[in-house]
C-alpha cells in the first residue's frame, strides 16, 4: 500500500475512525485502525465490535492494499507533523510516514487480527441531517453512562403515529422528541433500542444541509453521511414502560425566559457542587434560585417569570436541569409541577414535539 | 484558646438495680442483684458487699447471701433510659448518648441564656430523681474525658464540679485506673514502671512508656493525664448500619426458605430505616457456614434508599451470586445489612420503573403494621410459603 494526501485530511480521517477504538480493549486488532486503499479511496476503520466507524477520504494512490496500524500512536504522529503532504507507505510489517524531513517507521498490527466486519447492501431510508441533529441531542443528553443497566444507555426509538420517536432516561429525568412522518426508518421492527454512545458519535458526524441514510436491522443499525460510515449493535431488553412516568397534569406552571434561568443557574450552581441541589422557590412573585452548601456559602438569585399556581419550593440536582434547559427549543420554557418530590416536566410552548421530565432531589 | 467547664457527664448510678428500687418498695435500701446468673447490676448496698457488676450471680451471694436477686426487665429500662434521654434532650441539644445510662451534654452555649453549668448540671439531677425517681451523677469539667472522671469519682448520686484551671489538680493524684482507657493489663504493666497515679503518668518520660504501651496509646493516655481532650461533644453519632439476621442448625436452611427470610429481612430492615428515617447506599449479605465461618458479600445502589423494592432487588442480586452457597445446605446463619447510611436530605429521587412496590405502597404497608402488629400484613411469598420470585 503506498498513498500520498494532505496531513489535515489524514488526521481527521484518523480522529473520526479512532473514536471508536475501545480505549482498554483486550484485542490487539481492536486498538487499530484499519486502512483500505482501493485506487484514490483511502478508508479508515475503528471499531470495538459494538460501535464501528469508517472514514473515507480521496488520496493520490500508488498502490492499493490493507494494513491494520495502532491507532492512538498514527493519530499522535500524523497530527504533530508540519502541514502539507504526507507520504505513508507499507512495506511488509512496516508503514512509513514521511513528511518534509520528518520520517517515521511504526510496525502494523497483524491484519488477521482486525475483526471482519460485514459489507452492507442493505436498503437505506434517506433523512435529511437537519431533522435528526438536534433530535439526537436532545435525547442523547438523558441517556445513561452506567453500564450496569445496559437498557438506559440507549435510546428507545419507536413507530409513534407514523412519527419516530426517541426516548432516552437514566432513571433521574427522561427525554422524548418526536420527529414527524420518519418513522419509516425503523424499516419493519416497531422499535429498536439504540446505544446513545453510537448516536453522539453519529451526531459528530452530521452536518446540517446533508442528508443521513439509515437502516436498522434485527441487531444493527448503519449510518452513512457523506464521507463516513458508523454502524452500532442494537440493544437487547425491555426498555421501561416511559408513557406511565408522565404525569397528565401538573396544577403549578412556571413560565420563563430560558437563557435567563439557565445563566442564573449557572451563576447559582456555583455554590451547587457534590451533591448540593438548587432549590427553586416558585411562588405569585415568580422565581428565585438558591443554592447553600452547608461548609461553603450560599447563592440565590432572582429570575423574571409568570407562576401559576400554588407556592411551592422544589430541589433539582442543578446538572440535570441545566442539561434539560439546554436542549429544550425556543426562546421561553415552561417548568410544570405537582409538589416537591413528583416528576416535573420541562417543555418549550412553541415545541410541541419535546419534553424533559426531571425528578427532583428531596430536601428537608 | 479559653475553654469553660461546660461539658456535662451524667451517669445514672446502678441502672437497672435503681429502677428495680424505684418499683419494688422492698428492695429499698437492702442488697440486691439484677440478673440470675450473671450479676447486671447490683444496688449500692450489695456493692458495699463487694459485688461487681459482671460477676456470677452464685460468687455475688457468697459475698452477700441475704442480697436479694431479681431477673431483668429489658423494657422498664428502655422506657427509663427514654424518659431521661429526653430531660438530657431538653437541658441541651448537644446530647452525645454513650450508652442506656450515661451521655456527654455539651452546655456551653446556655450559659447566659439559662445558667452556668455547675447550675444547670444539679438543675438536671433534680429533674432525673423527682421525674423520672432515679439518682443520677454529673461530673462538669472542661473535657469530655475529664467531666467523666469526675462523674465516676462523684457517685453515687452525686455532683463534682472541676473548676477550669484546677483539672490537674484533680485528676493527678487519681489512681491511674480512673483513666478513661485505662484497664486492669494497662495499669499493671504502669505499675511494674512504677506508676500509680494519673499525675505520674502525665509527667512520666515518654521514651520510656512508648517501650510498653507503643507509641500511639502512650500519645493519647499523657493527653488525657494532662487534660488534653478536644474531641467535641458529638450529637450526630449516628449509626452506621442497620441490619437483621437469622441463624440455622446446620443443614437446617434450603434455599426456597432462605429467599423467604431474606424477604423478611428487607421488609424488616426497610421498616426500621423508613421508622428511624434513614437511607442507605451499601447492601451487605452475610453468610456463616458449618464451621462458623462467616462472609460478606456487598452491592452499592446507585442512589441512597429505605424502599423494599429497590432493597429487594439489590438483596436478589447478592442472593443469586451466593446461590450455590445458600442452596448447598451448610449455611447456618443469614444477615442482610445496610450502610452508607444517610439523612432523607439532598437524596435525588428517582422514577419508580419496576414493577417492585412503590413508596406509597411502602408507606401503606408501614401503616398498616403500626396500626394492627407485624403479623397483619406481609408478602405473597411469606403467607403461601411457595414464591422464589420477588412480588
Amino acid at each position: 500500500m503506498k498513498f500520498r494526501c494532505e496531513r489535515d485530511a489524514l488526521t481527521e480521517a484518523l480522529s473520526v475512525a479512532g473514536r471508536a477504538v475501545g480505549s482498554s480493549s483486550g484485542s490487539l486488532g481492536l486498538s487499530g485502525i484499519q486502512a483500505t486503499l482501493t485506487g484514490d479511496r483511502l478508508e479508515l476503520t475503528g471499531s470495538d465490535l459494538d460501535l464501528t466507524i469508517s472514514a473515507q477520504i480521496q488520496v493520490s494512490g500508488q498502490s492499493d492494499g490493507r494494513i491494520v496500524i495502532p491507532a492512538k500512536l498514527a493519530e499522535s504522529i500524523v497530527k504533530s507533523l508540519p502541514p502539507g503532504a504526507v507520504s505513508c507507505s507499507a512495506e511488509d510489517d512496516e508503514l512509513l510516514i514521511s513528511s518534509g524531513r520528518s520520517e517515521f517507521s511504526i510496525r502494523l498490527i497483524s491484519a488477521n487480527e482486525f475483526p471482519t466486519l460485514a459489507e452492507a447492501d442493505d436498503q437505506f431510508i434517506e433523512l435529511p441531517a437537519d431533522a435528526l441533529v438536534d433530535a439526537f441531542r436532545q435525547v442523547v443528553t438523558a441517556a445513561s453512562g452506567d453500564d450496569s443497566r445496559p437498557v438506559l444507555t440507549g435510546v428507545y426509538a419507536s413507530n409513534e403515529d407514523g412519527g419516530l420517536r426517541l426516548v432516552a432516561t437514566d432513571s433521574y429525568r427522561l427525554a422524548m422528541r418526536d420527529i414527524p412522518g420518519a418513522a419509516e426508518v425503523l424499516g419493519s421492527a416497531s422499535s429498536a433500542l439504540i446505544p446513545s454512545r453510537a448516536l453522539s458519535e453519529l451526531n459528530r458526524l452530521l452536518k446540517r444541509g446533508d442528508s443521513v441514510r439509515m437502516h436498522m436491522g434485527e441487531s444493527e443499525a448503519r449510518f452513512e453521511v457523506p464521507g463516513a460510515r458508523l454502524s452500532t449493535r442494537l440493544l437487547e431488553g425491555t426498555f421501561p414502560n416511559y408513557r406511565g412516568l408522565i404525569p397528565d397534569h401538573h396544577p403549578n406552571v412556571l413560565t420563563i425566559e430560558r437563557t435567563a434561568l439557565l445563566e442564573a443557574l449557572k451563576r447559582v450552581s456555583l455554590l451547587a457542587k457534590d451533591n448540593t441541589p438548587v432549590r427553586l422557590q416558585m411562588s405569585a412573585d415568580g422565581l428565585q434560585l438558591a443554592a447553600i452548601a452547608q461548609d461553603v456559602g450560599s447563592a440565590q438569585e432572582i429570575v423574571e417569570g409568570t407562576y401559576d399556581g400554588t407556592d411551592l419550593t422544589i430541589a433539582f440536582n442543578p446538572q440535570f436541569l441545566r442539561e434539560g434547559l439546554e436542549v429544550a427549543p425556543g426562546d421561553h420554557i415552561t417548568l410544570n409541577t405537582i409538589d416537591e418530590l413528583k416528576p416535573a416536566l420541562l417543555r418549550s410552548p412553541v415545541a410541541e414535539d419535546f419534553l424533559y421530565l426531571l425528578m427532583p432531589v428531596r430536601v428537608s | 484558646m479559653f475553654v469553660t467547664a461546660s461539658i456535662l457527664h451524667a451517669d445514672l448510678d446502678s441502672f437497672y438495680a435503681s429502677v428495680e428500687q424505684r418499683d419494688d418498695p422492698q428492695l429499698r435500701n437492702r442488697p440486691m442483684i439484677v440478673g440470675r446468673g450473671i450479676v447486671l447490676a447490683a444496688s449500692y448496698e450489695a456493692k458495699a458487699f463487694g459485688i461487681r457488676t459482671a460477676m456470677g450471680t452464685k460468687a455475688a451471694l457468697r459475698l452477700c447471701p441475704h442480697a436479694l436477686v431479681v431477673p431483668a426487665r429489658m423494657a422498664a429500662y428502655s422506657e427509663a433510659s427514654r424518659a431521661v434521654f429526653e430531660i438530657f434532650r431538653d437541658t441541651s441539644p448537644l446530647v452525645e448518648p454513650v450508652s442506656i445510662d450515661e451521655a456527654f451534654i455539651d452546655v456551653g452555649g446556655l450559659a447566659r441564656i439559662v445558667g452556668p453549668a455547675p447550675q444547670i448540671a444539679a438543675t438536671l439531677r433534680q429533674r432525673v430523681s423527682t421525674g423520672v425517681g432515679l439518682p443520677i451523677t454529673v461530673g462538669v469539667a472542661s473535657t469530655k474525658h475529664c467531666a467523666k472522671v469526675a462523674s465516676q469519682a462523684g457517685k453515687p448520686d452525686g455532683l463534682l464540679v472541676i473548676p477550669e484551671g484546677g483539672e490537674l489538680d484533680f485528676l493527678w493524684p487519681l489512681p491511674v485506673n480512673k483513666l478513661w482507657g485505662v484497664g486492669k493489663k494497662t495499669t499493671t504493666k504502669l505499675g511494674l514502671m512504677g506508676i500509680a497515679t494519673i499525675g505520674e503518668l502525665a509527667t512520666a518520660d515518654p521514651e520510656r512508656l512508648r517501650t510498653t504501651l507503643g507509641n500511639a496509646h502512650t500519645g493519647h493516655l499523657q493527653a488525657l493525664a494532662n487534660n488534653r481532650d478536644p474531641r467535641h461533644v458529638d450529637t450526630d453519632r449516628r449509626r452506621k448500619s442497620i441490619g437483621s439476621q437469622r441463624s440455622f442448625p446446620a443443614g437446617g436452611l434450603t434455599g426456597e426458605d432462605a429467599w423467604v427470610i431474606t424477604i423478611e429481612l428487607v421488609d424488616s430492615i426497610s421498616g426500621t430505616m423508613r421508622a428511624k428515617e434513614i437511607m442507605g447506599r451499601t447492601l451487605t449479605m452475610n453468610l456463616r457456614d458449618n464451621n462458623f465461618t462467616t462472609f460478606s458479600r456487598s452491592t452499592t445502589m446507585a442512589e441512597a434508599t429505605w424502599s423494599s423494592a429497590a432493597l429487594g432487588r439489590a438483596a436478589k442480586k447478592l442472593f443469586q451470586e451466593n446461590w450455590p452457597f445458600i442452596n448447598s445446605g451448610g449455611c447456618t446463619k443469614l444477615g442482610l445489612s445496610v450502610s452508607n447510611l444517610t439523612a432523607p436530605n439532598n437524596v435525588q429521587q428517582a422514577f419508580n420503573f419496576d414493577p417492585g412496590r412503590a413508596p406509597e405502597v411502602d408507606a401503606a404497608i408501614d401503616a398498616i403494621k403500626e396500626k394492627f402488629g407485624h403479623a397483619a400484613i406481609g408478602r405473597t411469598a411469606k403467607t403461601s410459603r411457595a414464591g422464589t420470585h420477588w412480588h
